[in-house]
């Protein structure tokens, strides 16, 4: 995914009218009307959030039939929050990283590097 | 600037994504591991990646934790944490933001809808010997877009804590068993 597609879909998804699109869309697929029910919110109104998400790829339309089924595509959902993964994780291992840390400085065994050295080889 | 672009907003307050997180040290020793850069060059970098030398740590208001970080697939990133209320050992407030060598302010490549700055409180309470550490992000200086994603990811993110926070009690369980 480009930075540029992955823009797109955080634009998409950066909206709490989109996401219960989504989320609905997550149980199967349906029709823009069975979309628009849980919002107070014309179909042209609704229409326009799709057309966002269609343009993300987070959603397919079919062309049979006159309801034009949407469906939800789960690549790009998926990518999007590989990164959101990646910032969790970040936080979650400094954590641990912190607690090692802490463990091994208080066993002594950091003692020896806390100790300004003459070179420095942290390159 | 049309409305879109307006960069006025940021997470509410009770809106807040916090990780809290119980350390087994004492307050003043878990303060300077966050604080002292000599400290940080230790254990700050993820796994397979080091803190470049070139990296400071001024601890005072306007003072910064910048840092470069040599990443696997050969890039060089840089970070910055802009200190802003300091008192030690209680708690520091900071601006975090992905930055270059020359410190200024970037974004991630990989997230152009990303908050460009995130508003960050850590506090240190000491518990019987052990020190609670809390940090709340805030997204700030964003537009609606950038914010209304960093809010909607924390739930993905706390779920994600939880489970930490569950493998850490029973690793600490563990440990002190023997």
């Amino acid at each position: 995914m480009t930075p540029q597609q992955l823009d797109a879909t955080f634009a998409a998804l950066a909206d709490p009218t989109r996401r219960a699109i989504l989320a609905r869309l997550s149980l199967g697929e349906t029709s823009v009307n069975e979309l628009a029910k849980p919002f107070d919110m014309s179909l042209p109104a609704v229409s326009k959030h799709l057309k966002v998400l269609e343009t993300a790829g987070l959603i397919s339309r079919g062309r049979e039939a006159q309801w034009r089924p949407c469906k939800l595509e789960a690549g790009p959902l998926r990518e999007a929050f590989g990164w959101i993964e990646h910032y969790k994780k970040f936080w979650e291992q400094s954590f641990d990283r912190l607690d090692e840390y802490l463990r091994k400085l208080q066993a002594g065994e950091g003692a020896k590097k806390t100790k300004p050295k003459k070179t420095d080889r942290n390159k | 600037m049309s409305p879109a672009e307006a960069k006025n907003f940021e997470t509410a307050p009770e809106k807040a994504f916090t990780i809290t997180r119980t350390l087994d040290a004492p307050r003043e020793l878990v303060w300077k591991c966050r604080t002292d850069i000599n400290h940080m060059k230790q254990w700050w970098a993820p796994m397979g990646t080091k803190i470049v030398a070139d990296s400071t740590l001024e601890l005072k208001p306007d003072g910064m934790f910048h840092y470069g970080m040599d990443l696997p697939d050969g890039n060089l990133m840089w970070g910055k944490m802009v200190f802003r209320e300091i008192k030690a050992p209680e708690f520091f407030e900071c601006v975090l933001a992905f930055s270059d060598k020359d410190r200024g302010t970037t974004r991630h490549p990989m997230a152009p809808v990303w908050p460009v700055e995130t508003l960050s409180r850590t506090t240190f309470t000491e518990k019987d010997g052990k020190t609670i550490m809390e940090i709340t992000l805030r997204a700030i200086n964003a537009t609606q877009e950038e914010r209304d994603l960093f809010d909607a990811s924390h739930d993905s993110m706390n779920m994600g804590f939880s489970r930490t926070l569950e493998q850490f009690a029973a690793y600490l369980a563990k440990v002190q068993s023997k």
